[in-house]
């Protein structure tokens, strides 16, 4: 598409299309099929954790299609002391979006546009609930901050969706570096003046080594002053409670019906979209994690309730491709890895 | 439904059997007297790229996509070598689109100014189609009022897409249009696809009629516009000029049968191009018939391996 | 940053394995991105750059427009996560404008902007990983997303950096090695072996200089050989789907499909 908006008859094309019995698309699509989707991991080897993600590409010649780099890099922060660290870590998440993936736009529209979708991204991912427990360091002392960067280099419809499912796949990816902290001990009975803690950061809890004289003794808890990485080889442990990143299904909303995964043009053919970011088993069957509704149409209560039930469903089946595609991707990871 | 994949591998094409050298060494490839060769070849399609000298500039004369420099004729593009008579040009094989004048095109409203609409059309710069160039309400050949000036959005708006013909040039290169003739006008009834200029050949005609109820526009700008067949009725001249019809934005009532076939056009035109395959209407016809034979949707055509298989059937040593 | 690192050793080695004169592995991909009117991914070594160009079109602003030949915009944006340490630039960032605006000096005199005038031709860069080199990935990515987008060029702009370690001349450096020792990039045009561009913002004795800049344009030209190699490939690839599309129905066009001023 040349530019975005289209003509009066090509709109009442499409949405009589979405309306018609039995619906028809453009590109001969039911309402709830998405488009091709490819996916693949650890694209960025600076990175601790990446994915590629493209929505409709072209198989022959790879035009076209929605895509989507993201990448997630941690960083240690102190806490307080001037530091931004926070107590077991924090997250931040940003979208950039390429110049190239809107053509059209001028540079403060651009800059509009990725600042909404950073605050969309970024107020869903930060949640608390969502928070990996391994982000802590030393307790009181440092902590990782995990930047998460979204880069949106080609946008051909549906981008949220495609923003979600590469930052999940991102996430899903990163792994965190196992520390030790190094504890610096006060001479004490003639020992050493200087002693190293042991305790190796295990699984899900490795912020502060608790090496217990007395469990009363305070000084002990802070002696921690820094920590080394036991292993610069190793990449270090996944990230806690990965399974619980959200997913986002885009409701396109042609009063009475919706449909999913629309195209660019189609996109400008809907007056109002409805995103929800979900998920699953986490430990509720099903948790909303948040709603937003694009464009200027306007939504009854009831419909809200029964776009949100339908919502689930196309979403629970998004995140259990996207999971299975993600356990292939590290079987196959694992393969190349031990050709070496 | 939903479905992943992995990318293919990017870099696969890349070869590293060749061998490399010093760049004083000359590869075997490259020819050395050139002058003399040139003369030699006829019209092949010989590949050049910028910075190549093609010949001398004394024997012949510089076309597009070439400049004299030092008395060689030297390309600037990378394409096909094309020769007629004593003019040297090189033809890009992807770049926007060159009108000439009398080329039909499918343009888009971008902007309604006095008297005048810019029109993107694939160009360099947006294309004009002035308030004088399109047929009016009430009889073709009538003098323009003030209230059509006001009333210029009641013609086309913003958005809208409408076909043309180039009529003429300004001097800094952007192309005029013109809408009178009945066959040009606002476009209902459809969608449009975008393909490379260069895979739309100059035919007899750019309208085409396919037999399953679907009417094509091949623009030569590389939109095509694939719309329902509307029946012509065929009388020429002021009484078959319907101002209601000809600027409305409404469509007529499209039954299922037409919009599939509609999607169907549609597809086998993006399959096609995405081979790089130039479009001809013998070639969508056969194509449509195809996939017609072998019973498949236009979902089916968002497979790759059908997509192929269509291609194959098409140009069967491909 | 003081690395322990040898930058070349006694065996005449550098950190990656190369000789001196040895350029990092150069990967082109020229096949069609989005929307773009043309574009190429290039990698060199592990540096690796998208191009996207779009145009000649008409200027988003008109203010932009020049009256006898087209403005060339670039933008550049980096990768937040391309480096070693994450750094997020806005598009803003004074580093990022005068790098832009390096790319764009260095194609304005290329480009044969005369030819369309008040159009606009927008060139977008992205970075998607960074292993020093920048500068000539991106120059070398621009050239060929150019002529991807059939945008006439006087010759290719071909782009390498080089540096001086001790008195041992180094091509084609990684980041390691640009932190450490004094480096230039240059872009040569292969067909005038004019030189286009040269920057330098380390100090170098002059006497090294010379010999440093000879060799990189040597190695400029060895870079024109893949980077042709990629073009002549890709139109040898289209055309022959052209010509096996057009072959068997050639009787079907119209006697005028003869376009020699187009």
């Amino acid at each position: 598409m040349a530019s975005t908006s289209i003509s009066k008859a090509e709109r009442s094309y499409i949405q009589a299309g979405i309306l018609a019995n039995p619906p028809s698309r453009a590109d001969g699509r039911s309402l709830y099929d998405f488009r091709n989707i490819a996916l693949e991991t650890g694209v960025a080897p600076l990175a601790n954790g990446s994915a590629r993600l493209s929505i409709g590409r072209n198989p022959h010649d790879g035009s076209g299609g929605t895509e989507v780099l993201a990448a997630a890099k941690l960083e240690v922060e102190n806490i307080g002391d001037g530091g931004e660290g926070v107590e077991g870590g924090r997250i931040s998440c940003t979208v950039s979006c390429s110049p190239a993936a809107y053509p059209h736009l001028s540079s403060n529209a651009l800059d509009d546009l990725q600042y909404d979708m950073t605050t969309i991204l970024n107020e869903t991912l930060t949640h608390r609930v969502l928070h990996p427990p391994n982000l802590g360091i030393l307790r009181g002392k440092k902590a990782w901050v995990l930047h998460l960067d979204a880069v949106v280099l080609y946008d051909e419809g549906n981008v949220y969706d495609a923003v979600f499912m590469a930052a999940r796949a991102a996430l899903w990816d990163t792994k965190v570096p196992r520390t030790r902290s190094v504890e610096y001990q006060a001479k004490r009975k003639g020992g050493a003046t200087k002693g190293n803690a042991e305790k190796e950061g295990g699984s899900g809890d490795m912020d502060v080594d608790e090496e217990v004289v007395s469990g009363f003794d305070t000084r002990q808890i802070q002696t921690a002053t820094d920590f080394e990485l036991p292993d610069y080889w190793d990449e270090g442990e996944p990230l806690g409670g990965r399974e619980n990143w959200p997913v986002c299904v885009t409701l396109n909303i042609v009063q009475p019906s919706h449909f999913l995964d629309a195209t660019q043009t189609e996109e400008a053919a809907t007056p109002l979209r409805v995103l929800l970011m979900l998920a699953f088993d986490t430990p509720y069957p099903t948790s909303v994690l948040g709603m937003r509704t694009l464009g200027n149409g306007e939504l009854t209560a009831a419909q809200i309730a029964e776009l949100l039930k339908a919502g689930e469903k196309y979403a629970r089946e998004i995140w259990t491709s996207l999971n299975a595609k993600l356990k292939e991707e590290t079987m196959n990871r694992l393969k190349e890895r031990s050709k070496f | 439904m939903i479905s992943f994949t992995s990318f293919p591998s990017r870099f696969a094409e890349s070869s590293y059997d060749s061998t490399r050298h010093h760049p004083n060494v000359k590869d075997d490839l490259m020819d050395l007297d050139e002058y003399e060769d040139f003369a030699a070849q006829g019209s092949l399609n010989k590949l050049t790229c910028p910075g190549e000298s093609l010949t001398s500039s004394q024997a012949y004369m510089r076309g597009h996509g070439t400049y004299v420099d030092n008395e060689e004729v030297i390309a600037s593009v990378a394409g096909t070598i094309e020769r007629v008579n004593k003019l040297v040009s090189v033809r890009a094989i992807r770049s926007r689109y060159n009108p000439e004048v009398g080329d039909l095109v499918v343009g888009r409203i971008t902007e309604v100014q006095p008297r005048r609409w810019k029109v993107d059309a694939n160009s360099r710069q947006d294309a004009v189609l002035m308030l004088s160039s399109v047929n009016l309400p009430g009889g073709v050949q009538r003098r323009k009022l003030e209230s059509d000036e006001l009333q210029m959005r009641g013609f086309f708006e913003e958005g809208d897409l409408l076909v043309a013909e180039v009529q003429a040039f300004f001097s800094d290169g952007a192309m005029s249009l013109h809408t009178r003739s009945l066959k040009y006008g606002k476009l209902r009834n459809g969608q449009l696809v975008t393909v490379p200029p260069i895979l739309v050949r100059r035919l007899k005609s750019h309208f085409l009629t396919l037999p399953c109820g679907v009417d094509l526009i091949l623009g030569l700008n590389g939109y095509i516009w694939v719309s329902k067949h509307v029946k012509t009725n065929e009388q020429e001249g002021e009484e078959g000029f319907d101002a209601e019809a000809v600027y409305s934005n409404v469509n007529d009532d499209i039954d299922d049968s037409t919009r599939n076939a509609i999607s169907r056009v549609t597809h086998i035109i993006r399959v096609l191009t995405s081979h790089f395959v130039p479009l001809t209407d013998v070639l969508l016809l056969e194509a449509y018939e195809w996939t017609v034979e072998h019973e498949s949707t236009a979902k089916d055509l968002l497979q790759q391996e059908f997509g192929d298989a269509l291609v194959a059937s098409i140009a069967p040593s491909q | 940053m003081a690395s322990r690192v040898e930058i070349l050793n006694e065996g005449g080695y550098r950190s990656d394995g190369r000789r001196q004169f040895e350029l990092r592995t150069i990967d082109i991909d020229l096949s069609q991105q989005g929307h773009a009117d043309g574009a190429a991914v290039i990698t060199h070594g592990l540096a690796h750059v998208m191009v996207s160009v779009f145009g000649p079109r008409e200027a988003k602003m008109r203010s932009q427009t020049i009256h006898d030949r087209a403005n060339i915009n670039v933008e550049v944006a980096v990768a937040a996560f391309s480096t070693g340490d994450r750094r997020k630039r806005s598009r803003g960032d004074k580093r990022i404008l005068e790098f832009a605006a390096t790319i764009k000096s260095t194609f304005e005199p290329v480009i044969q902007t005369s030819l369309y005038p008040r159009s606009q031709i927008d060139i977008f860069v992205q970075v998607i990983q960074q292993d020093g080199g920048l500068l000539q990935a991106c120059i070398n990515g621009t050239t060929l997303a150019l002529m991807n987008a059939g945008i006439p060029m006087l010759d290719f702009v071909c782009a390498v950096n080089g540096g001086v370690h001790s008195t041992s001349p180094l091509l084609d450096l990684t980041l390691l090695e640009e932190n450490d020792v004094p480096n230039l990039t240059i872009a040569v045009m292969p067909k005038t072996r004019k030189v286009s561009l040269v920057t330098m913002e380390t100090r170098l004795h002059v006497d090294r200089f010379e010999e440093i800049f000879r060799l990189a344009t040597e190695a400029g030209l060895a870079i024109h050989g893949e980077m042709k190699g990629a073009i002549l490939g890709r139109s040898k690839s289209l055309m022959g789907s052209i010509e096996l599309g057009s072959q068997q129905r050639s009787g079907n066009t119209a006697a005028d499909a003869m376009d020699d001023d187009d």
